[in-house]
């Protein structure tokens, strides 16, 4: 940071310059950044330790570096699991974010605006029949980008508007729901089941393969991302105000949209319709930075925070029954809305 | 009210500022398949703080989100300083022209500085989000609207008047030459009503902007505009200094109201005053 640098003129937030670069920041943002970001970084050691076989979070450390008697246990049989849960909730929390604040709702979410059942409309008919496993995926991605592009269409009108965005959204997820259960009952017993733990979402049985999936987009998108993070702040002003500052509405919310959507599919054509995790921790994280609209780094860590406990959870309050993440981030997430709701804080 | 009283400024740079031609020019707007505005043709005169009056659903809001570029034309164009304005970068207009849009959301939270800052949007790039320049321009656009002591402050919690003072602020952030603003006193008290439209009037005389709004009110429209413009059916039936405009016929005749106009005894300005309730 250089000394010459000119202050910002809001409280709280700093100008940090390097060269003839120069950055805005918000220091709380920061700040909780590395909370959720050591927080993260305990509930990952907690959940390598906690299984069939206990190890100690020192233990855990030691192993992770390659060294102790746990290393088969921790790197070869939990880590997968558990860098495929964070990569979901992070992906989850950017896609609250970027969809929360294009829409300018709290409630807007993948599962809300008919991505996440679209995904599982189209992974129900792959089970449903005699496609392969393998089809599962890409079939999922292509359900809920499909279902998104339905809704975007939908809503356009002389662009993309923000209240018929989630109504439509609402629409298409119901049609879509009801699709699926037609599906599932049609379907014999074993793949109807099959299909229904799927829908809730989980990350049992995944591996590097799937995190692999996860992670490329991820960095692939990254520079969108960055430039997503500060796209974000004139999404809480009016239209017609962004407009005459000089902001190519339209295209902004629509790349921002499309960027939320892609993430929110790729995340559940892996793990399923793990529910709640993008609406929560985007508004977990606005909560916590006290920002107009959802900070995006910091509802990425709420996400992979909220998706790797829930699998702790999941994983061993019923060991050995094991329960899918997805059903646990939905008993979270109701009261949770609740919570928000009666708490409405002015 | 010393506490909401704003402080002439010296620091306003009106020098530096060029008067702004604004024009149309056979344009035509229109929502769905109708047209508000058909084959419009109009110059409005540089430096001058224009009003533009007319009854409901005259066209007058949606002439001045035309010329702000918030509304597309169907036919003809928009020009500043005789290029068409929709045809220039959004972000290099957003440097010469602000808009002020009627009743605009404030954001759940944002403080007074924070919003006026936001003012510096056509300036920045992602790599370059803040330069000493931007605290000048917000320094002195918070010095303009006297909200220097409340800049910390959330907008929510002002009075209606200071929130709009705020509005007004981000747009004077924007450091451009010309300042358009949709019915800026819809929604306040007679006494923020003139609050405001004084500051516009100091933004005009003492800082050489080009002022354009759109006003309900006969009465002030005629106080403080050098220019009036009056428009019925999305057309303009006359324009040109308010005591040569404003008349009992041009009452009758575009607003339907039988009436008398007498000077102010203030001002002298040309003051309605309609007929005596039935």
């Amino acid at each position: 940071m250089r000394t010459g640098a000119p202050s910002y003129p809001v409280a709280g937030r700093v100008v940090v310059s390097a060269g003839p670069l120069t950055f805005v920041l918000r220091r709380r943002a920061a700040g909780m950044f590395l909370l959720l970001l050591a927080l993260t970084a305990v509930a990952v050691v907690l959940s390598l330790g906690v299984g069939s076989t206990f190890v100690a979070p020192a233990d855990v450390v030691r192993a992770l570096a390659g060294d102790g008697p746990f290393t088969i246990v921790v790197q070869d049989l939990r880590l997968p699991r558990i860098v495929v849960a964070l990569a979901v909730g992070t992906l989850l929390g950017l896609s609250g974010a970027l969809l929360q604040a294009v829409s300018r709702n709290p409630l807007a979410s993948p599962d809300v605006i008919g991505v996440s059942q679209g995904a599982g409309f189209a992974a129900t008919v792959v089970m449903s029949t005699d496609l392969g496993a393998a089809w599962l995926g890409p079939f999922a991605l292509l359900g809920g980008l499909t279902a998104a592009t339905v809704v975007f269409t939908l809503s356009w009108r002389y662009g993309l508007a923000a209240r018929r965005f989630v109504l439509c959204g609402i629409a298409v997820a119901l049609a879509t729901k009801a699709l699926t259960e037609i599906f599932i009952v049609g379907a014999d017993a074993i793949d109807g089941q099959r299909a229904q733990v799927w829908l809730a979402g989980s990350v049992a049985g995944t591996g590097y393969a799937e995190a692999r999936i996860l992670l490329i987009p991820l960095v692939v998108l990254l520079p969108v991302l960055l430039w997503a993070g500060r796209a974000m702040d004139t999404t809480a002003l009016d239209d017609g105000v962004a407009r005459g500052l000089g902001v190519r509405v339209t295209q902004r919310r629509l790349l921002l949209g499309v960027v939320g959507v892609i993430l929110a599919a790729l995340a559940i054509s892996q793990a399923g319709a793990v529910d709640f995790v993008a609406l929560a921790a985007a508004q977990l994280a606005r909560r916590l930075v006290r920002a107009e609209r959802p900070p995006l780094a910091c509802s990425a860590l709420a996400g992979a925070l909220l998706t790797v406990v829930a699998d702790l959870v999941a994983r061993t309050a019923f060991a050995p029954v094991q329960l899918p993440v997805g059903v646990l981030t939905a008993v979270l997430g109701g009261p949770y809305l609740l919570w928000l709701l009666v708490r409405r804080t002015p | 009210m010393t506490d909401e009283h704003v402080p002439p400024s010296p620091t306003d740079g009106g020098e530096s500022r060029a008067p702004v031609r604004l024009a149309a020019r056979d344009l035509s707007v229109g929502y769905g398949n109708r047209l508000v505005i058909e084959g419009l043709d109009l110059e409005l005169p540089a430096g001058a703080f224009t009003v533009i009056i007319g009854p409901n659903a005259c066209g007058k809001s949606t002439l001045l989100r035309t010329m702000a570029r918030l509304l597309a034309p169907r036919g003809g164009a928009a020009l500043i300083d005789g290029v068409d304005l929709h045809a220039q970068p959004t972000r290099e207009l957003a440097r010469r022209l602000s808009v002020l849009p009627q009743s605009p959301v404030t954001p759940e939270g944002v403080t007074v500085a924070d919003l006026v800052a936001r003012g510096r949007q056509p300036y920045q790039r992602w790599f370059r989000q803040w330069g000493a320049e931007d605290s000048v321009a917000v320094e002195r656009a918070l010095a303009l609207t006297g909200l220097a002591d409340v800049r910390d402050q959330s907008v929510e919690a002002l009075s209606g008047g200071q929130r709009q003072r705020v509005w007004i602020a981000m747009t004077l952030a924007q450091d451009t030459d010309a300042l358009l603003l949709d019915e800026p006193t819809t929604y306040l008290d007679l006494a923020h009503q003139v609050e405001v439209l004084d500051l516009l009037r100091r933004l005009n005389r003492d800082g050489g902007r080009t002022v354009i709004a759109v006003l309900h009110d006969l009465n002030q429209a005629c106080r403080y505009a050098d220019h009036l413009v009056v428009m019925k059916d999305g057309r303009v039936v006359d324009q040109g200094a308010p005591d040569k405009v404003m008349s009992a016929e041009c009452l009758a005749e575009v607003f339907g109201l039988g009436g008398v106009v007498v000077p102010c005894p203030v001002t002298g300005a040309p003051m309605v005053v309609p007929d005596a309730p039935a």
